[in-house]
């Protein structure tokens, strides 16, 4: 059921290839503030593509409180293995 | 089927990013055929990086969003939708559940420049209906009639400043089983008082009021589907991203509507369209049409809708590759055939392309051709049909006679534009109406308005309980924040306890509920001068005279440390445009000295208290 990090990191990668026209490199430390097209439409695209891709549904509030790709990248665990 | 939407979508950015003149015209059509929010969201983001030059060119639609929801990121599904219709929406965003004080005060977004169109989506919270106890049938159905007419009442209001058209949405049902079957026994439900209200809007509603139904919509959808209690939460979302692609398409339709004029012929193909099988070869023993055959029937329902459109007043024609002879030989002859040949306005039963014969059609009707929409089973005339006359309508059957009729009833052609004769008699009754039973002064003007909210404020200095909330809103408040000075919990707490510094925060409840804390102000005192230090506002309850209430507060606490003169500083930001022109709005004098943004005086000597329609209550009950 668990996923490694780096799988989610992979998966994560092309959903966010899929939806920019430059996908930016995602890594851990990646923030939507270093990506000039990941605005406020684009943070609801992939939030919208990372639910139905990952079969997950997150809480209210806890997105808002990742900062990074990282700590996203963690909770995209946490809800696959804690519904 | 999913994944080459997707992919098409990344196909048409590719293109139109290499300049490829055909780009636009392929993002329009997929703007009007998408149906999935993340397929409208993608589209919106091609909109804005990839075709900002093509959009520019279109036409443009001017549109005020008023609610109680936000309208981002739905605003950008509806300006895709629009794109697809071939117009370029301007939106301009109303206050957050505001949108009676916009209406009915002077400013705003109703004066911010030309409307087309305005969009109101009101909160279901303010609707009143009776308790268990008081209802007795009669009463909840003449409140759920007085809602309708006070929201009606602001339509016509928003109607009469601003000579838009006005979308209303109406109000959604609950999902949730809460009160069970019960639901329905009784108007003390939301399930049964917004269905009446709803109803009541539908009935009565004026002929500018275009109704955008959500109560049909999202049962069309599914409850469970459109309802996003998180999205709410979070940010104030009307609905789930099903949901709002569903709004999206519905409003972009209503708009479209208002536009472009509306189809009057229903042109038929003959052969597996208003029966089964091929009348030249099957013969009239052999085609499927009646009640002895499931697929039978089916041709024979279609037959049966087919009849009430053209009861409604459409007109009929038949456009078919037959000899003429065989072709009418059903309608003569057949017993079950439920159209008649004299039901139709044209009939044109002939080897001559469909195109052609459509052109012919319109000469002899003297209609144009974008007044006709062609049915038929065939994809080959249906392209045809497209590619020498684009103006018509054009409705692709399917395989299955039974999705015939949805098939058509979907295609949205033939919806009635226009409210009858009838209708707008019966709009003027409903204002009369609403005049002589006085209803028009709850909502007549400002003052009365403000009045029957029945405001209650709580002003008090800074408690430990309220720290939490204090600090989160001066954390967080940008647009009513005339210093937007960013202080910790532990800092507010040495202000609180520090003499040379004032606060206070204010609540504020009314008629619909409780709004909690809602404006902080701190202030500093300093040889015989009380400065603003910090004076925010939560931007629901603005237009509420809330600013009064606090100017008032202001005043008497500097008053009480023998204060000569007040100060407020107006630190611009880029998003506290609200409040540049607060000071003189309240009669305070622009000063030299205050760099950088502004500062303003006021002599406490000439101040004399501001009125307003706020009760006060000093301390809150505990």
């Amino acid at each position: 059921m668990s996923q490694p990090d780096g799988e989610i990191l992979l998966k994560l990668q092309t959903v966010v290839d899929g939806l920019f026209l430059d996908p930016p490199r995602m890594t851990h430390q990646t923030k939507a503030t270093d990506v000039a097209e990941w605005d406020s439409l684009m943070q609801i695209s992939i939030l919208v593509a990372v639910e139905k891709e990952f079969g997950v549904r997150f809480r209210t509030g806890e997105v808002e409180a990742t900062r990074n790709v990282g700590e996203f990248c963690a909770l995209i665990r946490q809800r696959m293995v804690e519904p | 089927m999913e994944m080459s939407v997707h992919e098409a979508i990344r196909l048409l950015a590719a293109k139109g990013r290499t300049g490829d003149a055909g780009a636009f015209r392929e993002f329009q059509e997929l703007a009007s055929h998408v149906k999935e929010a993340d397929q409208l969201l993608m589209l919106a983001n091609l909109a804005k990086k990839v075709f900002a030059q093509e959009v520019s060119n279109l036409p443009i639609v001017r549109m005020g969003l008023l609610g109680a929801c936000t309208f981002h990121p739905w605003k950008h599904l509806l300006e895709v939708r629009l794109l697809g219709e071939g117009v370029r929406p301007l939106f301009t965003d109303g206050l957050f559940d505001n949108y009676t004080a916009e209406i009915l005060e002077p400013g705003g977004i109703l004066e911010s420049g030309q409307q087309d169109f305005i969009l109101l989506c009101p909160s279901a919270h303010r609707l009143i209906k009776p308790t268990l106890a008081q209802e007795n049938g009669a009463l909840g159905r003449e409140m759920a009639a007085t809602s309708a007419r006070e929201l009606l009442e602001l339509c016509r209001k928003a109607h009469e400043r601003t000579q838009a058209e006005i979308i209303l949405a109406n109000f959604p049902l609950p999902c949730r089983q809460d009160w069970g079957s019960f639901r329905n026994r009784t108007m003390a439900t939301d399930w049964t008082f917004r269905r009446a209200v709803n109803l009541e809007l539908g009935l009565t509603a004026p002929a500018f009021v275009r109704l955008c139904d959500r109560e049909y919509l999202e049962a069309r959808l599914g409850l469970e589907k459109a309802e996003d209690r998180r999205g709410w939460f979070e940010s104030k979302q009307p609905g789930s991203p099903a949901l709002l692609a569903v709004l999206a398409s519905e409003v972009a339709r209503l708009v479209a509507q208002v536009r472009s004029p509306m189809k009057k012929v229903l042109v038929l193909d003959l052969d597996n369209t208003l029966w089964g099988g091929v009348i030249g070869e099957d013969g009239l023993d052999g085609i499927e049409l009646g009640d002895t055959s499931p697929r039978g029937e089916a041709f024979k329902d279609f037959q049966k809708y087919i009849k009430s459109l053209k009861d409604r007043g459409v007109l009929l024609a038949v456009c078919s590759k037959n000899d003429e002879a065989k072709a009418l030989e059903p309608f003569e002859k057949h017993p079950e055939m439920v159209l008649k040949r004299e039901d139709f306005v044209a009939f044109y039963a002939n080897w001559e392309p469909k195109s052609e014969n459509l052109c012919r059609m319109a000469a002899e009707l003297r209609l144009g051709l974008d007044s006709f929409v062609f049915v038929d089973d065939n994809p080959a005339e249906v392209e045809i049909v497209r590619q020498f006359t684009p103006e018509v309508g054009r409705v692709l059957l399917g395989p299955d006679p039974a999705e015939h009729t949805a098939q058509l009833q979907d295609s949205r052609f033939f919806e009635p534009r226009q409210i009858t004769k009838e209708d707008g008699v019966r709009s003027e009754q409903y204002h009369a109406e609403a005049q002589r039973k006085g209803m028009e002064s709850q909502c007549a003007d400002m003052d009365s308005y403000l009045a029957s909210l029945e405001m209650v404020a709580v002003v008090q200095p800074f408690r430990l309980v309220d720290l939490p909330r204090i600090a989160q809103l001066i954390a967080k408040s940008n647009q009513f924040n005339v210093t937007t000075r960013r202080r910790t919990e532990a800092e507010l707490t040495a202000i609180s306890q520090n003499p040379e510094w004032g606060h206070f925060s204010v609540r504020l409840r009314d008629r619909f509920g409780d709004h909690g804390l809602i404006s902080v102000v701190i202030l500093h005192f300093k040889n015989g001068v009380a400065e603003i230090d910090t004076w925010l506002m939560s931007c629901r309850v603005l237009k509420r005279q809330v600013e009064e209430v606090v100017l008032n507060e202001i005043l008497r606490q500097a008053r009480g440390r023998g204060c000569r003169e007040v100060t407020g500083f107006y630190l611009p930001t880029g998003k506290n445009g609200i409040v540049k022109d607060l000071f003189s709005r309240f009669g305070f004098i622009p000063q030299e000295k205050g760099e950088p943004g502004k500062c303003y005086g006021l002599t406490i000597q000439d101040f004399r208290p501001l009125v307003h329609r706020i009760s006060l209550q000093q301390d809150e009950p505990t």
